[in-house]
C-alpha cells in the first residue's frame, strides 16, 4: 500500500510539473515583463539606504551565466567539471522554462514545504519519541513501524521537489554556501539515520518499551533533531544572496567555500 | 480606524522598522517560523493519520491527541509569535496580498475547526463516531491546515 502511495504522489508531481512547465516556456512574451522572471532569490543591497531585504532579484537571462563564467575562468580547481555541467544545465529550455514559468516553480516550492511537514514534522516526532518527549506509552518500534514509512514518502517527495527546484536554477544554487551546507548536513542525517538503524536499534525489543531508551538511541535522535534542522534553517537561507558569486568582494573564505574565482583575482 | 490605517500603524512600528532595517532578522525569523511549521504540521498529521486509520492505529486516538497537545499548542504559539512579528515587517504589503487573507481565513478556521469539532471527535475516541465521520474530519483537518502552510508560502512569491 506504502509503495502505490509513494507511486501516485511521485507521479502526481511529475504530471504537475509537466503541465505548468510547457505553457511556461514562452520566453519571449516573458522577457517582456522582467518582474514575471523573479523567483525566490532575496536580493541584500549593498547600498545602506536601500531597503535591505527581500527584494526580488530578476534574473537577466544571459548575465549570470556570463559573469559565471567570466569568474570561474577556465575551470581549474575542484569542481570545475560539475560548474560547467550545471552551467550548461542552466542553459537547457527545462532549466530556463521551469525558471520563467509562472508558476510551475512556486507550486513546486509549495509541494516542498508542505512534504516538510510530512517529513521533518514525522521524523523529529519519532525522535521525540527516542528523547522520551512524547508517546512516551507507545513503544519505540511501533511508533517506528508506524511513523516512518511516512518520513519515507515525505522525503521522496521532498528530493523529488528538491531536485526540480535545484534544476531550475542550477548554478547558482551549485554556487550557494547554503546549498552546500544542506548537502553536507544531509549526508551527516543519512549516516547518523544509518548508524541508528545497524546498531541499537537492531536490539530494540530489548528496550521497546522503555519510556527512556538507551543513551545511543537518545544520542541518535538528538542529532537527528538538530541536523534537521539545520537542513531546514539553511534550506530557507538559500533564497537570500549574501554569500553569492556576483556579489563581490567577499572574503576569501567565502570565495573558497562557494568555488568562485572573482574575476579582479585573474588579472 | 480603519483596517487599512492598522496595518499601517503595525508597518510603522518600532519592531516592525527594526526587522525591516536589519538584514538578517527576517530570514531568521522566517526560518524559525519554517521549523514551527514542520513541527506543527507532524502534530497535527499523527493525529489525522490515526483518524483516517493510517499511523499509529493500535493506540486510541484521544491517548495520542494527548501526547501531542503539548507540541501542538507550543508549536502553534511558535507560529504565531514569529509570524506576527514577520508580518508587522511588511503589514502593508500583507494588506494588498491575497494570499495573506486566504492565510488569515484559513488559520482561523483550522484553529476553531481544530478546537471543536475535531477535539469533540477525538475524545469520543470512536465511541458513538462513524468511522467515515473521522474520516472526513481527517480531512477537513489536514486540508485546512494546509491552506495556512501554503497561502503563507505564497504570500512570498510577487
Amino acid at each position: 500500500m506504502q509503495g502505490r502511495s509513494t507511486g501516485v504522489l511521485i507521479a502526481l508531481v511529475l504530471v504537475v510539473c509537466f503541465l505548468l512547465t510547457a505553457p511556461g516556456a514562452a520566453p519571449a512574451y516573458m522577457a517582456q515583463r522582467p518582474t514575471e522572471i523573479a523567483r525566490q532569490v532575496h536580493l541584500i543591497s549593498s547600498d545602506p539606504a536601500e531597503e535591505k531585504w527581500a527584494r526580488f532579484v530578476t534574473f537577466p537571462r544571459a548575465l549570470p551565466l556570463g559573469a559565471a563564467s567570466l569568474q570561474t575562468g577556465s575551470n581549474e580547481g575542484s569542481g570545475g567539471a560539475l560548474l560547467n555541467f550545471f552551467s550548461r544545465m542552466a542553459d537547457s529550455s527545462w532549466s530556463t522554462g521551469l525558471h520563467e514559468s509562472r508558476y510551475a516553480y512556486d507550486l513546486i516550492e509549495s509541494v516542498h514545504v508542505w512534504a516538510l511537514c510530512l517529513f521533518f514534522g514525522l521524523a523529529v516526532l519519532f525522535d521525540f519519541r527516542l528523547l522520551n518527549w512524547t508517546m512516551r506509552s507507545v513503544p519505540v518500534s511501533e511508533v517506528a513501524r508506524r511513523l516512518l514509512p511516512w518520513t519515507v514518502v515525505g522525503f521522496v517527495v521532498m528530493v523529488i521537489s528538491g531536485a526540480l527546484l535545484f534544476s531550475a536554477i542550477p548554478l547558482r544554487s551549485y554556487q550557494n554556501i547554503f546549498f552546500r551546507t544542506k548537502m553536507i548536513m544531509l549526508l551527516l542525517a543519512g549516516v547518523n539515520v544509518w548508524i541508528f538503524h545497524s546498531g541499537v536499534y537492531r536490539r530494540v525489543a530489548t528496550w521497546d518499551v522503555n519510556t527512556v531508551p538507551p543513551r545511543a538511541a537518545r544520542v541518535a535522535g538528538a542529532l537527528s533533531i538538530a541536523l534537521w534542522i539545520c537542513i531546514v534553517l539553511s534550506g530557507r537561507m538559500i533564497a537570500y544572496n549574501w554569500f553569492d558569486c556576483d556579489r563581490q568582494p567577499q572574503r576569501p573564505i567565502v570565495n573558497l567555500l562557494t568555488s568562485c574565482v572573482p574575476a579582479a583575482s585573474e588579472h | 480606524m480603519s483596517l487599512l490605517a492598522f496595518f499601517q500603524w503595525c508597518e510603522q512600528s518600532g519592531i516592525g522598522n527594526t526587522i525591516r532595517k536589519s538584514a538578517w532578522l527576517f530570514p531568521l525569523i522566517e526560518a524559525i517560523h519554517l521549523l514551527g511549521l514542520g513541527l506543527i504540521g507532524g502534530a497535527v498529521l499523527v493525529v489525522d493519520l490515526r483518524l483516517l486509520g493510517l499511523g499509529l492505529r493500535r493506540y486510541s486516538v484521544a491517548q495520542l491527541a494527548r501526547d501531542v497537545r503539548p507540541w501542538l499548542i507550543g508549536s502553534l504559539g511558535l507560529m504565531i509569535a514569529t509570524g506576527g512579528l514577520l508580518f508587522l515587517s511588511e503589514a502593508i504589503k500583507c494588506y494588498y496580498h491575497g494570499a495573506f487573507w486566504f492565510k488569515m481565513a484559513s488559520l482561523f478556521l483550522a484553529i476553531v475547526f481544530t478546537f471543536t469539532v475535531q477535539r469533540k471527535v477525538i475524545m469520543a475516541d470512536g465511541v458513538g463516531v462513524r468511522p467515515l465521520w473521522s474520516k472526513v474530519v481527517a480531512l477537513v483537518s489536514v486540508a485546512l491546515w494546509s491552506g495556512v502552510g501554503i497561502g503563507g508560502r505564497w504570500i512570498g512569491f510577487s
